[in-house]
């Protein structure tokens, strides 16, 4: 892209690094949910609209936006910014999950939800989080798996539809 | 032609991988024919690879790849199934098993019965749906792999050539084995003698030698990897000191 925008729009690379240094010098994390915000706390997390009591854990900005597009989330967010992946050197340590816990206890919140990805990095992530958070009394949840919606089982990989068997639920009522 | 420049239907582990360029991966896997190898995986991390969801590790794969001179290519990724993705400890456990076998196997250089114990072990961390890890399976993993490294243990008798005594104490040097203790001799790590026949016979219902067995083997895989300190080490660490 940088050859490309050097060849043949000058302008609109002068317009980019322009952008990047405006970024660079005010983009910060926020305070609360450590996503990407030009102010101290973010407008999400001072919103007055949302349930409190609710923490979402996600690993970066864009699967919060992800699960903000579900319409059908109402509390609040806590953005990773990564995840434990200890094959690169990566721990809850360097990952800073103090913040996360310092979070989860401001006393408001009853539970936390989480929704790292399902690989083995995000459910290694999960598995680290909720040992951290269980035995302060913080309930901690995790999104289910399974068959997407809309999806015909013809369609699936067979990976999410052995676990889908595995999780599968007592039909009630 | 070389055996290795062309392979298909070869049963597969991947250990770990690394991005490699704007879209590719460099995908390291333990064969069961060839051993450790790198794969280039071209285009595995756009966002509509096939390949992408299957890369992962502890799951077991049919892969078959090509290639010239040092770089093969990923040709093909097969899931076969079967396996609960692992959880909770036993994740974490996984996670060791593969940074052993990234740091102490030799590239391109096959283990068959190795990669036989290493699918089992596998297979026993997926079948707790609680995640929990039986420390008897790891012991015998990392027994099988000095083994197969070729740093095979002396567990019945000692560096005179003598019997291991039940109640006689001693001392592992990596040259020699095991070295009888005399009265009131010191040694920087002691082990009694029930140990070392356990730990040879994998019998770890004794809670003495379960745990000696244990700071036993954490000195010998510090001695193999020369004094480099393992990330799942720490990780497991951070996570007990919770
Ligand atoms: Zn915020």
């Amino acid at each position: 892209m940088a050859y490309h925008l050097l060849q043949r729009d000058r302008g609109g690379a002068q317009g980019l690094s322009d952008a990047l240094a405006h970024a660079l010098q005010t983009i910060r994390h926020c305070n609360k949910c450590n996503t990407f915000t030009e102010d101290d706390v973010c407008a999400r997390c001072m919103s007055t609209h949302r349930d409190p009591s609710l923490l979402c854990v996600v690993e970066t900005p864009v699967d919060m936006n992800m699960m903000e597009q579900t319409l059908s989330y109402r509390g609040l967010y806590y953005v990773l910014m990564g995840k434990i992946s200890p094959l690169d050197g990566v721990s809850a340590r360097s990952l800073g999950l103090d913040r996360l816990l310092a979070r989860a206890l401001d006393g408001v919140i009853k539970e936390v939800v989480l929704a790292t990805n399902y690989t083995n990095e995000g459910e290694a992530t999960a598995h680290y989080i909720a040992a951290m958070l269980r035995p302060k009394g913080v309930t901690v949840t995790r999104i289910a798996r399974g068959v997407p919606v809309g999806g015909e089982l013809e369609y699936v990989d067979s990976g999410t539809l052995a676990q889908a068997l595995r999780e599968r639920k007592t039909c009630l009522g | 032609m070389n055996l290795r420049s062309k392979v298909d239907g070869q049963p597969a582990y991947v250990l770990h991988t690394y991005p490699f360029r704007e879209t590719s991966l460099i995908v390291e896997v333990f064969s069961r024919d060839f051993g450790r190898m790198a794969l280039l995986a071209r285009g595995a991390r756009r966002p509509r690879s096939a390949i992408r969801g299957l890369l992962m590790a502890f799951q077991p794969l049919e892969i078959g790849w090509a290639g010239k001179g040092e770089v093969l290519t990923l040709m093909k990724a097969e899931w076969q199934g079967g396996q609960p993705l692992l959880a909770g400890e036993a994740l974490f456990c996984g996670y060791y098993l593969n940074e052993l076998l990234i740091n102490l196997l030799p590239r391109e250089d096959a283990h068959e019965r190795l990669f036989a114990s290493y699918a089992h072990m596998l297979g026993r961390l997926a079948d707790d749906p609680a995640g929990k890890v039986r420390e008897a399976d790891l012991r015998s993993f990392e027994k099988a792999l000095l083994q197969e490294l070729g740093y095979g243990l002396t567990l019945n008798h000692d560096s005179a050539g003598l019997p291991i005594d039940p109640e006689a104490f001693y001392t592992y040097r990596m040259e020699q084995g095991p070295v009888r203790l005399e009265h009131d001799e010191a040694a920087a790590q002691v082990f009694i003698g029930q140990t070392l026949l356990d730990l040879a016979a994998e019998d770890f219902a004794n809670p003495r030698s379960r745990h000696e067995s244990k700071a036993l083997m954490r000195t010998l895989m510090a001695y193999y990897l020369a004094g480099k300190e393992l990330e799942t080490r720490r990780i497991f660490k951070e996570l007990q000191e919770l």
